[in-house]
This record gives C-alpha cells, sequence and structure tokens, in this order.
C-alpha cells in the first residue's frame, strides 16, 4: 500500500507485548475517514484506481471480519494441511471455531423436529445473511459483504462502487468450511497413481495432455444433513421349503417348493451428517452426460471438524456457488432416507432364503437439520471432444482422505478390440470342444 | 451333450466379449460408483419391528429366488406410500 495518507492501524486489543501499534498494517482497501466527506481533489486521488499491481490476497478478506485476535491484522491464511488459521503480520496460529461446537450439531439427534436450517443453509438470497457475496458491475470480481454494518462497499480490483440490489443471486455464503489436508504434491501424486493404473485402453490424446500439475483446488458447495425418521416397508418373502430334480440325464431339471410370506417392517432411525450436494450440477449425476458421480463418490468428509465460515480458507481455492435450497433437496434427502431404511431392515429379513421383493414403502421424517458447507475437492479435468459437446471427465481427490476417484476417457477401437479378441478365443475353445 | 450345454458353450464367445468391454469400461470410467450412503453414513436405528404371515405356497417353480427380488436394491424405489401418521 502507497497511499498518500498513511492510514491509521485498526482497532488494537490491549498492548501486551512488543511492537508499536504503528507496526500494525492498515485494512486492504480500507481508508480510516470516509472519502465522501474530504474535499473532492482528495477524494478523486483517493478513489482513483491503484496503479501499482493490486494486492490478490485482499480479495477474501473485503468482508472486514477477519481479523488477527492477537494484532487485529487481517492478512489472514490458512496455514496448509492443518485446520489453522496464521497471521502473516505476526505469525499467530490459532484454530477456527468448529460448528460442531459452535452449533451444537452433535447432540440433539433423537429430538429432531421440524425443519432446521442453519443460517447460511437459508433459502438463497435470504435477507437475514449477513455475509453476501456480490457480483462487481464494474469488472466482474465477487466481493464478500457484510452487511450487517456495511450495504455499500467498493470493489478493491476496480473501485466500482455497488450496493445489496446487486446482490449475486446464487451467491449465499455458507455456515462452514472444510479446510484442505491434502496438499498439492499429494494430490498430483495419488491422481498419477490412478491414472497409471488405466493406460493400455485409455485415450491417446488423453495421455498425451496429462498433466496431473493443473489439479486445481476447489470448494464445493453440500448440505450436510441430520435426520430422524420412520420408514415402513412391504411386501411379499418366500422361504424354500423342497429342492428336487425331475428328469434324468441331460434332462434334468431343479425344482423348488416355496412358503410365500406377506412381509413387513418398521424402523426409527437417526442419520448423522449426510452430504448432499447442493448445486444442480454437481448433483446431477447422469453418467451418460458427465462425471459428477466420480466427485460424489470420493464422499464422506470428515464433517465433523467443519469450522466456522471463514473468508481465509479460502485464500488461492476457487469454490462453486450454492443455486439449491433446503426444498430442492428434500426429495434426494427422502431417498436417501429410504434406501438408508430399506439397509436397515436386511438383517431382518435373512431367513427368506429366496428372498424379499418390496412393493411399497413409506417415509415419515420427524425433523431435519441443515448446515450449508465448502468441503474440499481436489479436481483434475480432461475435456474429450465429442457430440453434443463432449464428455468432462474428473479425477477427484478428497481434499482430507485422499480417496481418490476418476473418470479415464477410453480408446473405443482399443477397447473393442480387445473385447473381440477374448471373445475369438473362448469361442474358438467352445468350438473345439463341441467337435470333440 | 443337451442343446442347453451347447448353447451354452457357443455364448461363451459373445458372453465374454461383452463382459471384458464392460469391466474394463467401468474401470476406466467408474460410471458404476457412487457415495455408497447407505454404509458410511453414522446412523442410529432402533431395532426393527415387523409382522409377517404366510399367504401362499409356491410348487415346482424352477426359478431359485422370489421373482422381482429387491431385498438387495436399497435404492431401488418401490410403491411410495403417503406416510401413515
Ligand atoms: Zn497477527
Ligand atoms: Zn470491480
Amino acid at each position: 500500500m502507497s497511499n498518500a495518507k498513511p492510514p491509521s492501524p485498526p482497532p488494537l486489543p490491549p498492548v501486551s507485548g512488543p511492537g508499536s501499534p504503528r507496526d500494525v498494517p492498515p485494512l486492504p482497501g480500507q481508508f480510516p475517514i470516509d472519502p465522501a466527506t474530504l474535499p473532492k481533489p482528495i477524494r478523486d486521488e483517493l478513489t482513483a484506481p491503484d496503479p501499482v499491481a493490486i494486492d490478490t490476497s485482499a480479495k477474501e478478506l473485503k468482508d472486514g471480519a477477519n481479523h488477527c485476535p492477537k494484532c487485529g491484522a487481517t492478512d489472514i491464511r490458512h496455514k496448509h494441511g492443518s485446520d489453522l488459521l496464521v497471521c502473516l503480520f505476526c505469525r499467530n496460529e490459532w484454530q477456527g471455531a468448529r460448528v460442531e461446537e459452535e452449533f451444537g450439531l452433535g447432540s440433539g439427534l433423537d429430538e429432531l423436529s421440524g425443519t432446521i436450517i442453519a443460517s447460511g443453509a437459508k433459502d438463497i438470497a435470504a435477507d437475514s445473511a449477513h455475509l453476501m457475496s456480490f457480483k462487481c458491475s464494474g469488472c466482474g470480481a465477487e466481493v464478500t459483504v457484510n452487511t450487517e454494518n456495511q450495504m455499500t462497499a467498493r470493489c478493491h480490483w476496480c473501485r466500482h462502487v455497488f450496493g445489496v440490489n446487486e446482490q449475486v443471486a446464487n451467491g449465499a455464503v455458507p455456515d462452514a468450511v472444510l479446510p484442505f489436508h491434502i496438499k498439492k504434491d499429494d494430490a498430483i501424486a495419488r491422481i498419477r497413481q490412478f491414472v497409471d493404473k488405466r493406460q493400455m485402453f485409455a485415450l491417446k490424446a488423453f495421455k498425451e495432455q496429462f498433466t496431473p500439475e493443473n489439479v486445481s483446488a476447489v470448494y464445493l458447495p453440500y448440505m450436510i444433513v441430520d435426520g430422524r425418521a420412520s420408514a415402513d416397508v412391504a411386501g411379499q418373502g418366500e422361504i424354500e421349503t423342497a429342492r428336487y430334480t425331475r428328469g434324468s440325464g441331460n434332462d434334468k431339471k431343479t425344482y423348488y417348493d416355496a412358503d410365500v410370506y406377506a412381509v413387513q417392517r418398521h424402523v426409527d432411525f437417526t442419520v448423522d451428517d449426510l452430504p448432499l450436494e447442493s448445486s444442480s450440477e454437481r448433483g446431477n449425476h447422469d453418467t451418460s452426460v458427465n462425471t459428477n458421480n466420480i466427485i460424489n463418490t470420493i464422499l464422506p468428509f470428515d464433517t465433523k471438524n467443519a469450522v466456522k465460515w471463514n473468508a481465509s480458507y479460502l485464500h488461492g481455492v476457487s469454490s462453486e456457488k450454492r443455486d439449491r435450497d433446503v426444498a430442492h433437496l428434500k426429495p434426494r434427502l427422502e431417498d436417501q432416507l429410504l434406501s438408508i431404511a430399506r439397509h436397515q431392515v436386511v438383517e431382518s429379513v435373512s431367513r427368506y432364503d429366496r428372498g424379499v421383493r418390496w412393493e411399497q414403502e413409506s417415509l415419515d421424517v420427524h425433523g431435519t437439520r441443515w448446515v450449508s458447507m465448502y468441503l474440499p475437492v481436489w479436481l483434475y479435468s480432461y475435456h474429450q471432444p465429442g457430440k453434443n459437446g463432449g464428455m468432462l471427465h474428473y479425477i477427484a481427490v478428497n481434499g482430507r482422505t485422499g480417496e481418490t476417484m476418476g473418470s479415464v476417457p477410453v480408446q473405443q477401437w482399443k477397447l473393442i478390440l480387445a473385447a473381440l479378441t477374448v471373445g475369438t478365443i473362448l469361442e474358438s475353445i467352445a468350438l473345439w470342444i463341441l467337435a470333440n | 451333450m443337451s442343446d442347453d450345454g451347447s448353447l451354452a458353450l457357443l455364448l461363451l464367445g459373445p458372453a465374454g466379449a461383452t463382459g471384458l468391454y464392460w469391466m474394463l469400461y467401468r474401470h476406466y470410467r467408474n460410471t458404476d460408483k457412487s457415495h455408497a450412503f447407505e454404509h458410511e453414513t453414522a446412523v442410529e436405528a432402533k431395532p426393527v419391528t415387523g409382522s409377517e404371515h404366510k399367504v401362499d405356497e409356491v410348487k415346482g417353480t424352477r426359478e431359485s429366488s422370489i421373482r422381482g427380488n429387491n431385498v438387495g436394491a436399497y435404492r431401488q424405489r418401490v410403491q411410495r406410500r403417503q406416510d401413515d401418521s
């Protein structure tokens, strides 16, 4: 910062150590006095674009909420490989508050009733959210603003002044963020290993262009849901009572007798931290048109360790926005709760050795709790050209556990040739056996 | 050798080719993969309750399991009744 007027330091905690208040850097993009109250020439100078390169590190800090608890500075980053934040000015390190304790998310599952929605999981564009994302109409940059104490802000990039009415429709800020633990080198190694195991039939162009160093860190939006529900299933089950053969020699055939039962089951259960994609694009797992199921497969995350939203964790990491509200996601939640219930009752019908045909099911959701969260994913993508825009292939690494899954485009002719070759050999063996 | 046996042998080639194709395709593309939330989510369930009564008998079927067996197909939805509460 090289402003003509040196800005005064931000509010300080009581002085308790070495260093003077003058050592504290100013808040980026902030002036001690409202420029609008200053004479025009000074105002013009202050509000003119910075001639020097703008410090990109300040973008996420524009909300003015991230101060080092020790020195008040705002140049705060995520310490990679940990959940800690570090102050670049005084090197103070601290742990963000875990939402689990802060919001009491780990408890009370048995008493969940109604739909409880954390503030960051409220319907998008809810007026009650204090931190809002804005799209600068001057340059298109995204700026997060704390609307609790300011309804207008100036873009740190182009200095355009804008107001709340320019809020990005899908720009809700989440409740919590789960910081990256897996570092880039680790992610690259895992992606390389995944692809090394899939060389023979991989698309030639993919192999030639494979550069796992281009992997990018991205926070993807999820709703983390707790729920309490009851489910009922009804259908028929069969128990074998006899098994016998009729005919002889080559015409010998097996027959079965069975008792048929009408079966009904009921189960009451709670689920803890079920993750649902809260972006409509990411939630679409149609494998014929996209490979988002790859990203879904690297779930779950240790969401219990998520910390309260703090934009400093997003430094240098891109993020995708949520565009689904609780109401949109309820059908998918109910579908998953029914699947969980079916899994829960399977043991109770093991005596039906000929299986069970469930014909009806019902679900009663007593209570749910929704928290909006950014989860860390390393994404390597490759676009395979083709009809309808081709296919975007992903190799995804869970930013916490390192679980890796991917989609590697195949060289169809090679794969078909290999299949036909093996098929021909098998058929030759079959014909040889028949002939002898 | 019976006709059944011969037919099965003749199908060995096409079946092997198709099977290998899909096995390799899935190994590369993983289109069948997704998060196993049924196993991997923390679920606490009260003991399962229910009822059953014999309604019929099957005699001399050649099918080795109940028709439409979906006991393990947790994600295959069946007719949804509106909840009774
Ligand atoms: Zn500090
Ligand atoms: Zn701007």
